[in-house]
């Protein structure tokens, strides 16, 4: 019966689709991330970009600070740099803005980022910390391609600088225009850089991996145990699969 | 085609000795491994049981202040959950701890759980040796006595020199929280970890430098 | 037996005075040592024991998380999180419980597939069946109000939108849908029900239908099925009267069965410590969003174990209405003209009717009323009700097979050609349930359901005229 080659094909190609990235925003392709949770580095960066520029609005309320001693930080460390409105190392990373106030001030609340990343994810958050341009016809002044209309300005642009959207014509790789099915020429929408900030682009690419790396961390802090533990699990269970493969033989000798 | 007798007695029979003793090993390692896997299956779930980080941030150390805290006043502060008196006493209160040790189950707080510094005959450090600071349930089941401070108190008697009495089951405690012998309490009340910040200021629940 | 130390001795005699009260050693030799089962059980009867495995695995990490879990609408969100990065080993836990909720449909969806494999919903076993398929209900009913727990966006969106499905339901929908909840929309009281069902109740109902199936696959006069579809319980050994083709349960299958375990835990375990969310699909990535009732996501989906339910629904516009109807019409003309040649009528009032005047009256009756319903229910609630049969239609399965061999070794072209069909149907409708819905895509989910009803509706007549083959005498 061939039933059961055909199952196990459809559930490898299942599983590779499963496993791979999934969450394009309509229209915009995301750029590629690489999340490395190894580097302990960037995560501590990110924590202090994290807690200087979006720990006023948003919360992470279901962090706690002591939470960053993972991070190879020390109590004093934590408490000099990281924490400016909460007084134990205990307590979480609430914000003093209440509900109802940022209902008033800005008609929505700022979501809490706790497991943001695990939500959105790593390649949308990256996406969308890089491509804010100015736009006049907002409320904020700012907008995003990723998050159409967010009310949210671009918190960093003091670091990334101001970029615009300007619409150019879309060319071949050898410059010719291309045009649409009604020979009108096709427009692309580019970002460029109108006004630089206090970091190149180079620059604020790595803070802005660095923050997007600490938010997937944060989302789970637990990830780099769970898979080194999963090492030894596997590693156990092979062990069993082979010692009841070959007890289950060894019962089942004599029937035919 | 199956022999039938066969396929129905126990396996291994109509196989001859090594078959056996084959499966026997094979079982007996299958059993061990899996024994153990069992066990490490087990664990996270009972050690899941333990206190999560949440409780252990809420049992953190408690900061008192005691600037306010007159000679002879009791104050009460919760640390883990628990009330923990702290007692400034007058030298009169420090001097009577010395005369009743004779009707004290445990004088020398032998048996009792306080920290090192606090093994002596005040149960205090001694730089703060006035400073009562004692966790306020009693060693019988756990009730939280109340203060009678008063020497010669008519409710506890002439020869009262002052302390605690636990109303659930009628312990007395002197004013280092010793218990007195036959009452109900075993052990004298526990002292904390603690330690001084300042004058004013007191950590209780942990004393490292 | 005793072989003389002392400790031995005591167990000896501890076993003894328990056996004397309780029927343990009985229930030891009726259900394993002395259970026979045929020898051939291939690859497609492990899921029976896994599923179980699951149950088991489900609610002991169940038990665990409820110690933690908070169901309150203010608290439920937090709680999950609070279990997931500060209580010990709580991460794991969760996950456990989370990928063996998919793992629990994935071992139920093939166990039941092994069924239509090898006939074994057939006669006597039909009442074996039906349990299966209540615990099948029982366990989709268990999985929905679990799912509102987390309470995230997508919890709390899905239960709005599967409730308001009952709200479909002429004349009581409305009144139902509001006493489902406990309130005008998902909120809190739901909360605290599903919780109280998904915790308490429907875990006592599933394990209690599970020793039911089970006992009614033990029972001495259903026979016994394998992957041949014969009844080795035709041929006995005349000395033992043990089946010829037959093994104890005990020690050959419970040594074939943990080693499948084995394996399964292997697997399952990949997913749990290196994808515990499977790229969405196991865990889904807008549940990380906390539940707004003011806002709606842009998609909504089921998990993905109820999405061809889920497509059926979708897929039943207004216009498909009418081709059901017709589809019902032609079946109604068919019975008509298949039946009306026996003798035998109805008795109405004293007159006696002939055959074909009866089914003629009893057909018309059935197809005024079915039109009168196709135009007065919207496609709405067509839907509704197609996606239940679409489920509640496995248990007309017994009835529905007329073929003179159970196994779909010995059935001939037709019955391989329609399951091969049904499943790829299957796996389209779940595929699109997860998707957007475009116009190619519910003509596409469309065809599906009708090859998915067909598989079951035009069975009596494939499985009659296919040519089977003769099954062996003794197991192969």
């Amino acid at each position: 019966m061939n039933v059961k080659r055909i199952l196990a094909a459809l559930a490898a190609a299942a599983f590779a689709a499963a496993v791979g990235p999934v969450r394009a925003a309509e229209g915009v392709k995301l750029d590629d991330i690489e999340v490395n949770l190894t580097d302990v580095a960037s995560l501590q960066s990110g924590a202090r970009t994290f807690v200087n520029y979006c720990l006023n609005c948003h919360s992470a309320s279901l962090v706690r600070y002591s939470a960053l001693r993972q991070l190879d930080l020390t109590d004093e460390q934590i408490k000099d740099n990281l924490m400016f409105t909460a007084e134990k190392i205990g307590m979480p990373m609430d914000i003093a803005m209440r509900p109802r106030d940022a209902k008033a001030w800005f008609a929505t609340v700022p979501p809490d980022l706790s497991v943001i990343a695990r939500a959105r994810g790593a390649d949308w958050l990256y996406t969308y910390l890089r491509t804010f341009y100015r736009d006049a016809s907002t409320p904020t002044g700012w907008n995003n391609p990723v998050y159409t209309s967010p009310v949210m300005p671009h918190v960093l642009w003091k670091l990334q600088g101001e970029q615009v959207l300007k619409e150019v014509p879309a060319t071949t790789r050898d410059g010719r225009p291309v045009v649409d099915e009604h020979g009108q020429p096709r427009k692309l929408a580019k970002l460029e850089l109108a006004a630089p900030g206090r970091q190149s682009t180079a620059e604020y690419d790595k803070t802005a991996y660095d923050l997007v790396n600490f938010l997937v961390w944060m989302g789970e802090p637990n990830q780099l145990e769970r898979k080194r533990l999963g090492i030894w699990v596997l590693f156990g269970l092979t062990v069993l699969v082979f010692l009841t493969y070959f007890l289950k033989l060894v019962y089942w000798k004599n029937v035919h | 085609m199956s022999n039938p007798s066969e396929a129905t007695l126990p396996p291994g029979a109509g196989g001859g000795d090594d078959v056996d003793e084959t499966r026997r090993k094979l079982l007996l390692a299958t059993c061990i491994a899996g024994g153990a896997a069992s066990g490490a299956a087990a664990w996270p779930f009972l050690a899941s049981m333990e206190p999560s980080e949440r409780a252990k941030a809420l049992g953190a150390p408690v900061e008192a202040d005691i600037s306010a805290l007159a000679p002879g006043e009791q104050m009460i502060v919760e640390w883990q959950g628990k009330p923990v008196w702290v007692v400034r006493r007058t030298q009169e209160m420090l001097a009577s701890l010395k005369k009743d040790e004779a009707r004290l189950a445990d004088p020398s707080s032998r048996r009792s759980d306080q920290p090192e510094y606090a093994q002596n005959e005040w149960r205090a450090r001694e730089d703060h040796k006035d400073l009562l600071v004692v966790v306020g349930i009693c060693t019988h089941l756990g009730c939280s006595p109340t203060s009678k401070f008063a020497p010669g108190d008519p409710s506890m008697g002439a020869d009262w020199l002052g302390g605690f009495l636990c109303p659930c089951h009628g312990s007395k405690f002197d004013l280092a929280g010793r218990v007195y012998a036959n009452f109900p309490a075993p052990d004298n009340l526990p002292i904390p970890r603690y330690k001084f910040l300042s004058d004013a200021k007191v950590l209780i629940g942990d004393d490292k430098a | 037996m005793a072989n003389g130390t002392t400790g031995n001795a005591w167990a000896l005699r501890l076993f003894e005075w328990v056996d004397s009260r309780f029927p343990l050693s009985a229930l030891w030799k009726e259900h394993l040592s002395e259970y026979y089962a045929p020898k051939n059980f291939n690859f497609w009867y492990y899921f029976g024991s896994l599923s179980l495995l699951v149950l088991v695995l489900q609610t002991i990490t169940g038990i665990f998380l409820t110690m933690n879990y908070k169901p309150d609408a203010t608290l439920a969100f937090a709680s999950v999180e609070y279990i997931m990065r500060e209580v010990p080993w709580g991460w794991l836990i969760r996950y456990l419980h989370s990928t063996g909720a998919s793992a629990f449909f994935i071992c139920v969806y093939l166990h039941m597939f092994r069924a239509l494999l090898y006939g074994s919903y057939r006669k006597p076993r039909e009442l074996l069946w039906l349990v299966g398929v209540l615990i099948f209900l029982s366990l989709m009913a268990e999985a929905f109000f679990g799912y509102l727990l987390p309470w995230g966006q997508m919890s709390y969106w899905g239960a709005q939108v599967i409730v308001n499905l009952f709200g479909a339901i002429p004349f009581v929908g409305e009144d139902l849908a509001i006493w489902i909840r406990g309130d005008y929309v998902v909120s809190d009281a739901t909360l605290n029900r599903f919780f109280a069902l998904h915790v308490a109740a429907l875990p006592l109902v599933l394990v209690g239908l599970v020793v039911v199936h089970i006992l009614a696959l033990h029972d001495e006069h259903v026979g016994s099925n394998n992957p041949d579809g014969i009844e080795i319980k035709k041929n006995k050994d005349p000395v033992t009267g043990i089946p010829r083709d037959a093994i104890p349960f005990h020690p050959y299958y419970t040594v074939k069965d943990i080693f499948g375990a084995m394996v399964f835990l292997l697997v399952f375990s990949v997913i749990v410590f290196f994808a515990p969310e499977l790229g969405g699909y196991f865990l889904e990535h807008n549940n990380f969003i906390p539940a707004d009732p003011l806002k709606t996501p842009s998609h909504i989906a089921p998990v993905w174990y109820f999405t061809p339910y889920y497509s059926v629904l979708r897929a039943t516009t207004d216009e498909l209405k009418w081709v059901i109807g017709a589809a019902v019409a032609v079946f109604m003309l068919w019975a008509y003209l298949r039946y009306r040649r026996r003798t035998g009528g109805l008795v109405i009032f004293g007159f006696r009717l002939s055959l074909p005047t009866s089914i003629g009256m009893v057909l018309l009756v059935i197809g005024a009323v079915l039109f009168w319903l196709l135009v007065v229910l919207e496609a709405k609630v067509w839907g509704v009700l197609l996606m239940g049969a679409s489920v509640v239609i496995f248990a007309f399965l017994p009835w529905l097979d007329r073929s003179p061999v159970k196994s779909i070794r010995y059935k001939g072209w037709m019955y391989k050609l329609a399951l091969a069909v049904f499943a790829i149907a299957f796996i389209v409708l779940g595929y699109l349930g997860m998707q957007v819905p475009t116009p190619t895509a519910t003509r596409i989910a469309q065809v599906s359901m009708i090859a998915y009803f067909a598989f079951f509706l035009l069975m009596p007549w494939y499985t009659s005229i296919d040519k089977t083959k003769p099954p062996p005498e003794r197991l192969t």
